[in-house]
């Protein structure tokens, strides 16, 4: 198929049942790079997001080990019908196999496919590295790179090559998915602090637990390196037992310890609790694992407790979070640039 | 004292949703619809999204007496009506073991008495900070007693280190200029104008205040809206429902207050202002209130001229049979109550010299719709044959607000084949769509944007009076002679509304 046989089907799927052509309106470029065991996972994605993100999705499965070229491209529409007035939004995608020699060209590939005028999102819902062979062309086009820390087979590797990443200003802005995953936890324990007589405590805290499983260790990483970024703690010593690690920091009031506890049974990040001097916090996932629940502490007295959603974790909403931002997250900067100190330790 | 101990050092505000500070939300008129309807699930809502702070909680006064679990129960049922399968058990829970009741008359001092020292223990055991908006959502007739009585328990003030105080007021401000002026002069004894909170729900929806990202985000627009391009603007609000259950009120009220005087007025602010310096609270409502002082006056006795009234009869609504408003309960078989307006108004500024902005608003109209339509020129010269251009319009940007929010433009284009034959072609784009994220509901933003302290999407006292004022003439006359001209449901309104713009050479647009 050629670029302009590519454009024409697209607008035949487009069509309105007259045979009109549907207007379009899409928001964004969605550039992905997987192989063929997710491919199907991306395409449910993309047709869920299609409904808010309507958006031109490249879909590049590639096979850089074959030797023989074999190039096949395939395009679908995803329309979502808009309450009962039969307009349509759709996602449109493209989904291109490149094996042998096209394969180290990706990006020939998706350049000429891109919707003009609008903003390019490169999204690597699998394992990343910046070293990946079409990774530094493929950059060239995006105007923001995703990525998910904890699709990696080592996250701590990942996230410290995503940090210098992110301090290189010729590099579009990265996000990751996990550290969309962990705003509704970084909401809930700013929350704990938001009365002003709790900002005295949140100078005192000595102590941080986080209880997480092993998908769930780059949050916990990231969640470490955001309160110590933010509170001014620099790493000072790490201790491993049994996969359990311990991080001694040095704060504006003295040593902090944060713990970080791999023994999660039912969800990636479980619960996070900080010490202060007299108070003690904790936000934690729920039974139902939906909701989570934080709870001041005064010693064995509760004052105060409450329960909220936790937010949705499918992927697609995840990454619609993820596609509303743009530019530079400094806050992800400053956490990732943390999470590599305390792992050079 | 140091950085960390003034600010939360940890809210994010790149990326975290902002969360207002602890307080107390006190509700006047809690046994009422709104309470139960709108305000409750709307706080639910952002509590239930992490939208609120932990230390939260809502005092709910009316005479009714009820225990504050009845009041829970009761909110419970209403929440599961408007909300019916989202409600968390677990949320509800933590959520409604803040919420509270205090039965009592809000005519009495004790009432305040008490409630001044409930909340007092609510700061305590909460530790919601002294912070308080007191919600007025009782009947209008006691909004100055209830700001009287708050004012004298010395609740109204906003003492160094003491927390803020925010009175909101929910519509109708007033039923004409003389008591919008009053009761803001009743408001402003106790409460200092940023302290008030004047609710116009439209300005909370979501695809109203698209109205301002379309005009001043957008460059290509500006340039061509004023009166050398436009010919002139049609702003509807249309409902397809009748007053239902609303008779007694809709009897006192009519479409001139109910609808005209706020929201109809808000959407012609919005089409008509300069661009504000910056999307704040001041800049944005200087700008609105010039809009409505600079509306022509309509002279009392040329009333006829300017504005028409209708009432609808029983008719039949997309397949459905209906009464007429007569018909209705509550209402007088002899009512003259409209439930229709169209008004011509005049713009007497620069950029609007001569540009008729025709409004209408009404009930039982063959669908719900809310558009602005921008009638532009003809074009000054054409060169192509007259024959051709027979299918040929003026240019028409429509803004459409509801249902479908979107623009649609018409344009010119040829019609394929030989010859240069030119049509008018409908572009349609519902930009609405391209966000297809439930937009939240007009009260959630609103309660938010309160507790935060940002006055911007609330009205100010001389927007409300100016609206007032650009109405009395109209009220006056109406007053004095009272016919409604009769239009059957289903139908876009009196022949007299027709005339109105017929008079001028012009046509109403089918929304
Ligand atoms: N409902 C809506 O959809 C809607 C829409 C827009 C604006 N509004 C405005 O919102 C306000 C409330 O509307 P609503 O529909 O909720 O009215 P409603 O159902 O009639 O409720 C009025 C409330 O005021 C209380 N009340 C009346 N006299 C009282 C007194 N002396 N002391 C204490 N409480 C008293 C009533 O409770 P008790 O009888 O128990 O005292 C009741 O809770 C009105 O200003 C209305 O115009 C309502």
């Amino acid at each position: 198929m050629s670029v302009e046989q590519v454009e024409r089907e697209l607008a035949r799927l487009r069509m309105d049942e007259d045979g009109t052509p549907g207007l379009r309106a899409s928001v964004l470029n969605l550039v992905t790079v997987t192989d063929e065991e997710s491919a199907g996972e991306v395409t449910r994605i993309v047709s869920k997001l299609a409904g808010r993100f309507p958006c031109r999705a490249i879909v590049m499965i590639s096979d850089t080990e074959e030797q023989d070229a074999n190039l096949d491209i395939r395009v679908s529409a995803f329309c979502d019908v808009q309450g009962g007035t039969g307009s349509q939004v759709c996602a449109e995608q493209v989904e291109i196999h490149a094996e042998g020699p096209p394969a180290h060209h990706l990006m020939s590939l998706a350049g000429p496919l891109l919707l003009p005028d609008l903003p390019v999102f490169l999204w690597y819902p699998g394992p990343f590295t910046p070293n990946l062979p079409e990774f530094s062309s493929m950059a060239d086009l995006a105007d923001r790179i995703v990525v998910n820390s904890a699709a990696a087979s080592d996250s701590g590797v990942c996230l410290q090559e995503l940090s210098e990443l992110a301090q290189d200003t010729s590099m579009p802005a990265v996000g990751d998915l996990q550290w969309v995953g962990l705003s509704p936890w970084r909401s809930l324990v700013t929350a704990l602090f938001d009365p002003p007589d709790r900002r005295e405590e949140l100078e005192q805290i000595h102590r941080v637990e986080i209880l997480h499983d092993s998908r769930g260790e780059s949050r916990a990483l990231l969640l470490a390196g955001w309160l110590a970024s933010t509170l001014g703690w620099r790493p000072e010593s790490a201790r491993d037992n049994d996969g359990a690690r311990e991080f001694v920091f040095d704060g504006p009031s003295g040593e902090i310890t944060v713990a970080l506890d791999p023994g999660s049974e039912d969800a990636s990040l479980r619960r996070v609790r900080l010490y202060g001097r007299e108070l003690s916090f904790q936000v934690s996932r729920h039974r139902e694992l939906t909701e989570a629940m934080s709870t001041v502490m005064r010693g064995e007295e509760l004052l105060g407790e409450r329960t909220v959603q936790l937010g949705f974790f499918d992927q697609d909403i995840i990454l619609g979070e993820e596609l509303r931002f743009r530019g530079r997250d400094e806050s992800y900067a400053a956490a990732l640039r943390t999470v590599a100190e305390m792992l050079e330790l | 004292m140091p950085e960390t101990l003034q600010q939360n050092v940890l809210r994010d505000e790149q990326r975290l949703p902002a969360v207002p500070d602890p307080g107390v939300v006190v509700i006047f008129g809690a046994s009422g619809d709104l309470t139960a309807r709108k305000l409750v699930p709307a706080l639910y809502d952002l509590a239930q999204g992490r939208r609120l702070p932990m230390e939260f909680a809502v005092v709910g006064i009316s005479r009714t007496p009820m225990s504050h679990d009845e009041f829970r129960q009761k909110l419970r049922k209403g929440l599961d009506e408007q909300r019916a399968g989202s409600v968390s058990e677990d949320v509800w829970e933590s959520f409604s073991k803040g919420l509270f009741y205090l039965p009592g008359d809000s005519k009495k001092p004790e009432t305040y008495e008490e409630l001044k020292a409930f909340l007092q223990q609510l700061d305590e055991e909460r530790g919601t900070g002294g912070n308080r908006v007191y919600y007025l959502s009782s009947s209008p007739s006691l909004f100055s007693t209830i700001v009287e009585r708050l004012g004298e328990a010395g609740m109204s003030q906003e003492e160094e280190g003491s927390g803020y105080a925010r009175l909101v007021i929910e519509k109708p401000f007033g039923r004409d200029l003389e008591s919008a002026k009053e009761l803001n002069g009743d408001i402003l004894r106790y409460f200092r104008e940023k302290q008030i909170y004047r609710i116009d729900h439209y300005l909370g929806k979501e695809t109203v205040q698209n109205i301002l990202a379309l005009r001043f985000s957008n460059g290509i627009f500006e340039p061509i809206w004023n009166q050398h391009y436009v010919d002139h603007v049609q702003i509807t609000v249309a409902e397809d429902i009748g007053v239902g259950t609303r008779g007694a009120f809709y009897e006192e009220a009519g479409a001139l207050r109910d609808i005209v005087q706020n929201h109809v007025m808000q959407v012609l602010c919005l089409t008509a202002m300069e661009p504000p310096v910056a999307f704040d609270a001041d800049s944005l409502r200087e700008e609105k209130v010039k809009v409505l002082k600079a509306v022509r006056p309509i002279p009392e006795d040329e009333v006829g001229e300017y504005a028409v009234r209708g009432q609808y009869d029983g008719g039949w609504v997309f397949g459905e049979e209906v009464k007429g408003y007569r018909e209705e309960g509550n209402v007088a078989p002899d009512s003259e109550t409209e439930t229709y307006v169209a008004l011509k108004l005049l713009v007497d500024n620069w950029r609007w010299a001569g540009v008729p902005f025709y409004v209408r608003a009404g009930k039982r109209m063959p669908k719900k719709s809310t558009e602005i339509a921008i009638q532009f020129h003809k074009t000054p010269h054409t060169p192509f044959s007259g024959p051709d251009t027979r299918g040929l319009e003026p240019n028409v940007l429509v803004i459409r607000v509801q249902p479908e929010e979107g623009v649609s433009m018409k344009i010119g284009a040829k019609v394929p084949g030989s010859g240069f034959e030119v049509r008018s072609v409908n572009m349609d784009l519902l930009y609405g769509s391209a966000f297809m994220e439930e937009a939240p509901d007009a009260y959630q933003r609103l309660l938010l944007d309160l507790m935060l302290g940002d006055p911007t999407l609330f009205i100010r006292a001389d927007e409300a009076e100016g609206a007032w004022e650009i109405l009395q003439p109209v009220m006056e006359s109406w007053s004095k002679d009272g016919h409604s001209a009769r239009y059957a449901a289903g139908t876009w309104g009196p022949d007299e509304a027709a005339a109105l713009l017929g008079h001028d050479g012009r046509e109403w647009r089918r929304p």
